[in-house]
Order: structure tokens, then sequence, then C-alpha cells
């Protein structure tokens, strides 16, 4: 097989434009490593048997996955609603499956010289030094370091990749595992069940607040290496937990393909908050599938920042299946040149007194497009369901771009159902305000952008809510004159 | 062999080649432009596929409802006629089965200015020029171009309306068509030259004696020159069993304006679309519906506002009330072009559901490439608000009046912005009638 | 003559009881106030009376003329001639004040009758010069854009024009200035008489300046603690409710 990269030309892009000052610098390098396990390029059956016979899964599991590579196989891209730009994603130039064969270390201590170095790079020692409870840190899709501390352990939560997960604690998540979002929803959710590796699944036992936000860091570091977590977080009745997913990557000339999947299950009264900053570079296809199923007086709720990648197609959603169940999506995206960011929401009512909201905010810079697309269903004989929908975007520069494509179905006379959206630029008023009492205009952008996104950048745990900060800044700068 | 005839049957329906030869020999006085024209959309027809499940512009329509064979689906009950409202008016057309029947004198001044109420076959000997600018002139964007194919090819006569510069007609133009069970194709072209003034009614009625009608695919066209004003309302009001299409072009030049307001009251399944193109600074369109749905009856609405020069205003306000076993579809489309700087476009659509069974479909969407914009759309759908119920039932008013009482309320928001009183009564009277009917 | 009667009437919200054994008679011709800290169950009260669907009754029951109006729906009762003057009108765009009269007028007719548009208007005209309505005002929409005062002389033109038998007046007071007072309770005033029994409800003692009651009632925590005339409200003015709840409530 050919190992050739294939150099796409994508035209202007964050890096030609001085405008996209996205901190790359701290994401921007890598390391020549050897491999131990590679499947090498393309995808057939083959790839698929290979991962799993690495990975030692049972048959059924095996049998899963050459399942999900003929559905993938079998369907269409989704280009008749999807941008075309789909098209230029190479399957068969994509490894699909590397790892350092190393299995998942304990302590920081026992982890190899050079991955610490990524990740020291990365800081993710100082964060687990303070805040953290756990941290399982993905390289190259096999875990190269998880720790998970004490109290966390002794609360009885499991916090553990894919693989172990399956394998060790079967009775737990296989009831789970593909349920939520079933192989066949779409193509990439298909891709992701033949040949995913890495992610976190987590339990959380009935009646247990877990203190601290649980996290996981991801990179991608060889060329034409897609990346295939498969997250599963299954948080017993009454119990609490927030999970915290934040990634960089550096920067190649060809196409990089994310295709995560993850899957929420809150049983009664629990509460499951999934945090994303998502800051891939400009040549990533980031195509991400996540759903929560909420039970009786569960709470879900998606907190979604989009500020990288080339490509990003994200529908976080929540399927309220018990009564007085909760779903919520809080989304910020920031499109710049050579971005395009196609987030929005999907909300599916399926039991009484069940309510959803949805608050999308878009920022788009120069040449970058900004799409929301949401979809709010509420069916027969349902009775006092609420929804609230809020998509306002934010365009910066004269040829800035954004599209709003929701869709509310709603049956019957006992729910209430709002959706409202709004287009505007930054008010040139507020500006010259800003300007005439010393600040640059420059800062004044950035004060206007983060005034906009302020409720929404509220809801992030602090360090994110910073760095949050600092890369609108950086954009901004960028942006004007 | 076999499966090519069904395709053409379903292609074609009751529109076959034979049956538009037969329709062509009846209009023999007609240029050979216009039969050119009408040969033209045929092949198109023909050629073109019906409507699919994946079509993202019939999205949530019932497809399988659209079948174009003119005989009728299943016995219905006939329904009480109607009498239309009577409105002062301008002058008057009635058309019946697709010929012009009856004509209300024009005033001899207005004739002298130049204004020209008549029929389309009429038109296109007298005004060929403006016939062949503007008649079915704008693409069919919004899913439907294989039915304005089929309106262009069979359309038998409709209105043409003209206003020539600075002369501003204070009473409306009234239109009414029926007809006695055969498809209609009605079609109102209205031009309004520069700085002129009209308002036009369409009424479309059911056929007298409580009769059938299987098929009405009716289109119109409005034109405003600049600093024209254009008021248009119509009322669709098919008898129970009908497949209804209803679509409407507008395009604004500069400073124009132009308001349509459609209410929806009959057909088993009725398709409007309605396309609002702002072409030059200054030009406003303001899009109104009212849709009273009941029965398992569906209306499925598709709009577009698309801004194409700097400094001009859309604004859309669609509201249905939904009874029974209703449908509503709602898909509005914003389109901003990268120089409409300075657009000022409103969408909103409101759904009032008061039954269990209603389903209220609403897709509001948004393009914009300008940034300097103010654009806001919004989908409300709820149902009667129980404090205002309450409130009207503490007055001793009982369940059935009040729920009218309010759905009324509810309407009267689109209704008000009618500036012609007459017609404002007129319409309110169509829609209480219907709600009469229920019982 | 009628009577309006409430027996050991109590009262609901979801799980949550508010009215716990009310027991009140109210004649035509009189007037009674209620009066009473927050949360007293005073508003409560007079909305289940008027069978508002948020409020269970559970037990108890009232009775107008001998015949108890719990099973009827509250356009029911309203015709059977109970009013209730909200605390907070409700607005309705769209829909007229003269329309909206129209209506609920039309809706005592007998079948077959019809209203004499012109006697309504005349009518319709009259109370509203007496309350200092503009005319104009009979093509706005029923309280759409109201100011609070403007709202509540709204809801006595409402009375006027029906002309209940019983009228609960929920805190008709309540949000207006000096001036604005006035006029409502000036206008509520005008139509007492022989015909019509009210329930005023009220938590200061200024409105009962300009309608005096014949009978006052002090509520609290769901009961009515004490009654007494129109002394008791000037008592209950000057020393505060913190002396209901020391004092007349029993340990």
């Amino acid at each position: 097989m050919s190992d050739e990269p294939q150099t796409i030309a994508l035209g202007p892009t964050a890096a030609d434009n001085p405008a996209a000052g996205i901190d790359q610098s701290s994401g921007n390098f890598s390391y020549d490593m050897k491999y131990e396990f590679d499947a090498g390029s393309g995808l057939n059956e083959r790839t698929v048997e290979y991962i799993s016979s690495v990975k030692k899964e049972a048959a059924w599991l095996r049998e899963f996955r050459l399942n999900a590579l003929k559905t993938f196989q079998a369907k269409p891209l989704p280009t008749h609603w999807a941008t075309r730009d789909l098209e230029n994603i190479n399957f068969d130039k994509i490894r699909y499956y590397l790892s350092s064969g190393q299995k998942p270390k304990r302590t920081w201590d026992e982890v190899p010289e050079d991955i610490k170095r990524t990740f020291e790079r990365l800081g993710i020692p100082e964060q687990e030094r303070k805040f953290l409870a756990g941290v399982e840190a993905q390289f190259d899709s096999e875990a190269a370091y998880s720790n998970i501390k004490e109290t966390v352990a002794k609360q009885g939560v499991i916090f553990v990749n894919s693989t172990e997960a399956l394998r060790e604690h079967p009775e737990i998540f296989r009831k789970w595992f593909g349920k939520v979002i079933p192989t066949s929803d779409n193509k990439f959710s298909a891709l992701n069940s033949a040949v995913f590796s890495g992610g976190s699944f987590i339990y959380v036992p009935p009646g247990i607040k877990v203190s601290h936000p649980l996290q996981a860091y991801f990179r991608i570091n060889a060329e034409n290496f897609g990346q295939f977590e498969r997250t599963l977080i299954i948080v017993d009745e009454g119990s609490e937990v927030t999970y915290m997913e934040g990634c960089t990557a550096p920067k190649f000339s060809t196409a990089t393909l994310h295709s995560a999947v993850v899957e929420l299950v809150a049983l009664k009264g629990a509460k499951i908050q999934y945090i994303t900053v998502q800051n891939w570079a400009n040549n990533v296809f980031n195509l991400v599938t996540k759903r929560g199923l909420a039970h009786e007086e569960a709470e879900i709720k998606w907190i979604d920042c989009n500020i990288g990648s080339r490509l990003t197609m994200k529908y976080p959603g929540v399927v309220l299946k018990g009564r007085k169940s909760r779903g919520e999506v809080l989304s910020i995206a920031l499109a710049n040149d050579g971005q395009h960011q196609d987030t929005g929401a999907k909300m599916v009512h399926a039991a009484d007194e069940t309510s959803s909201n949805i608050i999308a905010k878009s920022i788009s810079v120069g040449q970058g497009r900004s799409t929301y697309r949401g979809v709010v269903h509420i069916p027969r004989h349902l009775k006092g369901c609420k929804n609230n929908t809020e998509c306002d975007a934010l365009l910066i520069n004269t040829n800035s771009r954004t599209d709003t494509y929701p869709a509310i179905t709603v049956r019957g006379d006992r729910h209430a159902v709002q959706h409202e959206a709004s287009v505007s630029k930054v008010s040139e008023e507020q500006i010259f305000y800003m300007k005439q009492r010393g600040l640059t205009e420059g800062q004044a952008m950035s004060l206007s952008v983060n005034g906009f996104i302020n409720d929404l950048a509220r809801q992030f745990p602090m360090e994110y809510s910073v760095e949050l900060k600092r890369l609108i800044d950086l954009e901004m700068e960028g942006s004007v004159g | 062999m076999n499966q090519t005839a069904a395709e053409t049957q379903s292609h074609a329906g009751a529109f076959t080649p034979a049956a538009f030869a037969a329709h062509l020999a009846t209009q023999p006085a007609a240029p050979s432009w216009w039969l050119e024209r009408k040969r033209a959309a045929h092949g198109r027809f023909l050629d073109l596929p019906m409507p699919r499940r994946t079509d993202e512009s019939w999205r949530f329509s019932n497809i399988a409802g659209l079948g174009l064979d003119s005989r009728e689906s299943g016995a219905q009950a006939p329904r009480k006629a109607r009498p239309a409202p009577a409105l002062a008016a301008t002058a008057a057309l009635a058309f019946i089965d697709n010929r012009l029947e009856r004509r209300g004198r024009l005033s001899p001044e207005l004739a002298r200015r130049g204004v020209v109420v008549t029929s389309l076959a009429e038109a296109a000997i007298t005004h060929g020029e403006m016939l062949r600018e503007h008649f079915m002139a704008q693409a069919q964007r919004l899913g439907s171009a294989k039915f304005a194919a089929l309106h262009a090819s069979f359309v038998g006569d409709g209105a043409f309306i003209h206003v020539p510069r600075g002369v501003e007609l204070s009473e409306p133009i009234v239109i009414v068509h029926t007809g006695s069970g055969s498809p209609l194709f009605p079609h109102t072209l209205v031009v309004a030259a520069e700085n002129s003034r009209v308002t036009v009614v369409d009424m479309f009625l059911p056929p007298g004696g409580g009769g059938a009608l299987p098929l009405a695919v009716g289109a119109n066209d409005l034109y405003a020159a600049h600093g024209a004003s254009i008021a248009y309302a119509a009322v669709q009001d098919w008898p129970r069993e009908t497949l209804s299409f209803q679509l409407n072009s507008t395009v604004v030049r500069r400073d124009a304006r132009v308001q349509s307001l459609n209410v929806h009251l009959g057909a088993r399944q009725a398709r409007h679309e309605s396309l609002s193109q702002l072409q030059a600074p200054g030009a406003f369109s303001e899009m109104l519906a009212v849709t009273a749905a009941d029965g398992s009856q569906e209306f499925d609405q598709r709009t577009l506002q698309v801004h194409q020069a700097p400094n001009t205003k859309s604004d859309l306000l669609y509201k249905n009330a939904l009874q029974d076993g209703a449908r509503t579809i709602f898909s509005g489309l914003i389109i901003v072009d990268p120089d409409a700087q300075k657009t000022d476009a409103y969408q909103s659509n409101r759904n009032l559901m008061l039954s269990d069974d209603a389903e209220a479909n609403s897709l509001p969407g948004l393009e914009i490439q300008a940034n300097d914009v103010r654009c806001t759309h919004g989908a409300t759908t709820s149902r009667i608000d129980p404090e205002q119920e309450f409130y009207l039932r503490s007055r001793g008013i009982d369940a059935t009046r009040t729920s009218q009482l309010l759905v009324f309320g509810f309407f009267e928001e689109v209704l008000n912005r009618l500036e012609n009183e007459d017609v404002h009564a007129a319409l309110r009277e169509m829609i209480s009638a219907k709600f009469r009917d229920r019982g | 003559m009628s009577l309006l009667e409430i027996n050991d009437l109590h009262v609901a919200i979801g799980e949550k009881p508010i009215v716990r054994g009310v027991t009140l008679a109210i004649r035509s011709g009189e007037v009674h106030a209620v009066m009473g800290p927050n949360g007293a169950g005073k508003s409560t009260l007079a909305k289940a009376v008027a069978g508002h669907p948020d409020y269970a009754i559970t037990g108890g029951d009232v009775l107008l003329d001998g015949r108890s109006i719990l099973d009827m729906e509250p356009d029911e009762r309203a015709r059977a001639g109970l009013f209730l003057a909200f605390q907070y009108p409700s607005e309705i765009p769209g829909v007229s004040i003269a329309n909206f009269l129209r209506a609920a007028l039309q809706a005592r007719l007998g079948d077959g009758e019809e209203l004499d548009a012109s006697a309504y208007y005349r009518r319709l005209y009259e109370k509203m010069d007496m309350l200092k309505i503009d005319r104009k005002f009979t093509s706005r929409s029923v309280n759409d854009g109201f100011s609070g005062g403007e709202k509540k002389r709204c809801e006595i033109l409402q009375m006027a024009m029906i002309e209940p038998k019983f009228a609960l007046m929920d805190e008709t007071d309540s949000g207006l200035d000096i001036d604005a007072l006035k006029i409502v309770a000036e206008g509520a005033e005008r139509l007492r008489g022989p015909g019509l029994g009210m329930l005023l409800i009220t938590h200061y003692q200024r409105l009962l300046n300009y309608i005096v009651p014949d009978f006052v009632h002090v509520m609290h925590e769901g009961r009515i603690v004490k009654s007494g005339d129109k002394s008791l409200a000037l008592e209950l003015d000057a020393k505060g409710y913190d002396w209901v709840k020391k004092d007349l409530v029993p340990a």
C-alpha cells in the first residue's frame, strides 16, 4: 500500500491569514515515534480484525465492529444536506489504528519519557495536581497514561478506556454500549463503531456526586491518522458527574479525520454535564456524534465550544425518555478563514413534562462560516413539554457568513415551544464608545465579542473560560483593519 | 414497457401530451410565442420528477397526497356554498373554469389613463411585451418547478392588471376564480409601473352548489417598479377535497413596496410558495398569512425572502391555528447576499394548537452573507394561554366562543396590517364563516 | 335577594393546602372586606370560588342561592352571577374591548335573542365616561399595553356592564397611585347597591375609605381568625399584621 501523503490545496487558511491567530504553538509539533502496532492505511475487514485482535477483544465485539464496517461502506456521504467538503476526505489514505502498544499507566512516573514530554508541554501534570480527580490521557489512540485518583476510585467510580471497560466490566457497559447511538445512526457513527479505540468509559454508582470534574486529553500525532475515540458515561440514580474534554493537534498538509462517538446515560434523577473545548488545527475534519439518554427527572447538559478544525459537524442531542427530564445544549462556535462550524442540537421529547433548552452563539470572522442545525421533536399524546431555543450569530467582517436551519415539529396542544434567532454585527457605537475611553479597535472588538458570548462562557469551568477569552482576543486582533 | 408507462402516468397524471394537445386546441387566438412557451413548459413538466420524501424542499410534506390524476379521491360531503362577500371595487373579474366569464366595468377615466384590467388572453395580444417580460419570469426556487410548469402549460385564462406610471387606485380590483369540477389554473399578474398604487384581491371559491374540485394549480406574479405600491390579498377557500397549489413570485424594485396577505381556509392539502426578491435599495416586502386548519387538512407553506441589494427590508408574519388532526408546515428562508448591507429582515411563524392531534412543523432558516444587517426569525408553537382563557370564561363566555374569540384575536395581528378596512372586514367575514360551519 | 355561602372551604395548589376551612356568607347589598398578610390565602379564596383551574377544592362547599357551584364551569358560574375582578388582568391582543364585552353580554341572552347594538354602545359609553375611560378605548385590545391603573379601571368597566350579583375584587387597589385609586374605588362604590354583594380583598385600609365595608374579616394562614365591622380594619391598620399573628391566632 502506498504511504505517500496526499497534498490537498486547502485554499486560504488560518495560517496564511494572520487574522486567524489561533494559538497553535502549544500543539504545533510532532515526534518521530516508533509505533509497535500499525494497521496500515485504508479501511477493510483486515484492518478491523487487526484492531480487534490487538486489543484481545471478545467475539461479540469483533462481530460488532465487522457489522459496523459493512454499514459504513453501504451508507453514502450526507452531502444532500451537508457540505460537499466531506468529499475531500480520502478514507483510503487514513491510518485507522496506531499505538505505542503500551498498557495504561497507573502513575505519572511510569510513563515513557518521550510521551511524557508531549504531555508536559500540554500542561497536564500541573492540572492534575491542582484540580482534577483523574486524567485519562490518550496518545495516538491507546491510553498512554491513566490515573484515577483514590477518592474517585473509592467512591466506586469506574473510569477506564473503552478496551478495558468492555473487557473488565461488560456487565455494566455492554448494556448501554451502542444503544444511545446505534451503529447505523449515520455514516460516521458506523465508522467509529468499526474502528473505535481509546476514549473514556465511566460508571458512577447510585447516590454519588463526583466532586471533581473528570477529564481526558487527545492528540493526533501522525500523518493521515484519524482519531476514533468512543466514550460512554453511565450515571446511576441520583448521581452527578462533570466530564471535560479538550484537545489540540499538530497541523499537517493532508486532511485528518476525527470521528468520535459519545454516549451518555443518565438514570433516574442523575445529572451529567459534558464540557468540550475543541481547538483542532485547521486541517482536521471533526465529525462527532453525541447523544444522551435522560431518564425520569434526570438532566443532561452539553456545553460545547468549537474554535478549531477545518470542518466540524456536531449536533449534541438529548432523548428525553423519562418524565420531567431536562436537556440542555449551550454552544459557542467561532469560525475563521477556512473554517466551517456546522453545529447545533437535537432534542427529542419522549415523555410528559420534559423540557429542553438550546442556546447557540456563533461568531464568524473573515471568510469563516458558521451554521446552526437544530431539531426539536415533540410527538403525539404527550403533555406539558417545553422547548426554548435561541441562536444568535455575530458577523465580524463584511464577508463572514452564517446559516441557520432549525426544524421544529410539535404535535398536540399541551406544549410551549419557542425558537428565536438573530444575526447582527458588532455595534459601531459600542466600539466608538470604548475607543473614546482609550481602547484600541482590537481590544474594543474583543470586549464586544466576549460580551456577546458572556452568558455562555460563564458556564465553562474557569480554566477553560480563560483560555476561551484568550483565543477570542487573538482572533479579534487579527480580524480588524 | 409497463413500467415506463406507469412512470409516465405518475409523472403526468391526467396531463398527458394528448391532454395538452386538447388544451392547445382551445386557444386558437393565442399568439405563437405564447403557444411556444406553453409547449416548452409542458416539456419541462413531463421531464421533471415528482417530489420525493428526501427532497429538502418537501421535508415533512405528505408526498403521497400529490397525485395528479384529476379524478376525485373518494366521496365527499357537499359543502354549503359560502357567498363571496361584496366589496366595493374599481374593477372586477370573474373566472369560471379557466375562462373569463364576467367583467366589472372599469371607469372610462381610468381606462383613458391607461389602467388595464383584462384577461391574459387579451393581454397576450395587446400587451405582449409586458407579458413576455413578467409572466412567470422568475425561477422556481421553492420546490414546485414541476407544478409551475404544469400551470404554465395548462393555464387557460387569468387576470392581467397593469397600472401605469403615477396612477393611484383607491379601491381594490377584485378577482373571483371558481369552477364546476375540472382542474383550475388561476393566474393573476400585476405590473405596477413607477409610483403607482393598486390593491388586488383574489378569491378562490368553491363551485356553486357544493360541487367537487380535485385540483387547482394557481400562480401569481407581482411586479412593483420604482416607487410603486401593491397590496395583494388572496383567500383560498377551495372545497375540502381539493389538492391546491399557489405559487407566488414578487419582485420589488427601488423604493417600492408590496404587501401580500394570504388567507388559507380550504382544500385537503394546500401548498403555498411565496418568493420575494428585494432587488434595489429601499425595497420593502411584507409577507403575511393566516391559516385556519381543521379536520385532516394539510397546509404547507414555503417562503423565501432574498435580499439582493443594500437597504432593503422584508417582514414576514405567518400565523396558523390548528384544530382536530390538522397539519401545517412552515419553511421560511431569508437569504442576504454579500452586497446587501443594511438589510432588515424579519420572519415570524406562530402556531396556535387547539387540539391534541394537531401537528405544526416549523423550519425557519437564515443564510446571511452580509454583516451589517438586522435579521431575526422566530417560531412559536403554543396553546391558548390558560390565563387568557380563564379570564374570558370568568366573564360568562362559554368554551367554544372563548376559543373563537382568542383565535380571532390571534389572527387580528396579521389582518390589522391591511390598510383597506373593507378588505379587512371581508376577510374577517370569510374566516368567521369557516368557524361557523364547524358549528 | 341573593346569598353566596362559602362553607368550610379547603383549597390546595397541587399538594399544598392554602385555604384551610373558610366560612363566609355574603348577602346582596353587603360589602365584606377580607384582609391579611401575604400568603394568607385571600387571592386563592377568590380564584377558587371563581373556578380557576390551578386550584383544587379539597373540602367544603360554595353555594349560590342554595345551589352548589363547585361542579359548574367558570363561565357557568359567571353567568350565574359571579364576577372576579382580577389582581393581574390578562392582556388579550387582537380582541377589542367592545367585542369582548359584547360577547360577554350576548352569552347571557337566550338562544335567538340578539343584543341591541345601539343600546349596548350607549350603555358602554355611559360607563366609560363615568370611569373616565376615553371612548376610543372601545377599539383597543383588552388590557393590551395598558398601565396598571388602566387595567383596573377596565375591570370595573366590565363589572359595570355585566352587573353581577356578587363581585369578588382581588386586590383591586394594588399597584395604583393615589389618583388612580380614587377613580377605581369611586367607580366601584358607584356600583354598590341592594342588588350587589361585594367581597373586597385588600392589603391596605385606604381602599376601605372609599368603599366602607359592612363586615371585615382577617385571614391568616388559610383561615379567618377574626371578624368584625369597619373598625376592625382601622385597628388592623394601626396595629399591623404582627398583631394578627401574635394575638389573634389561637395558641
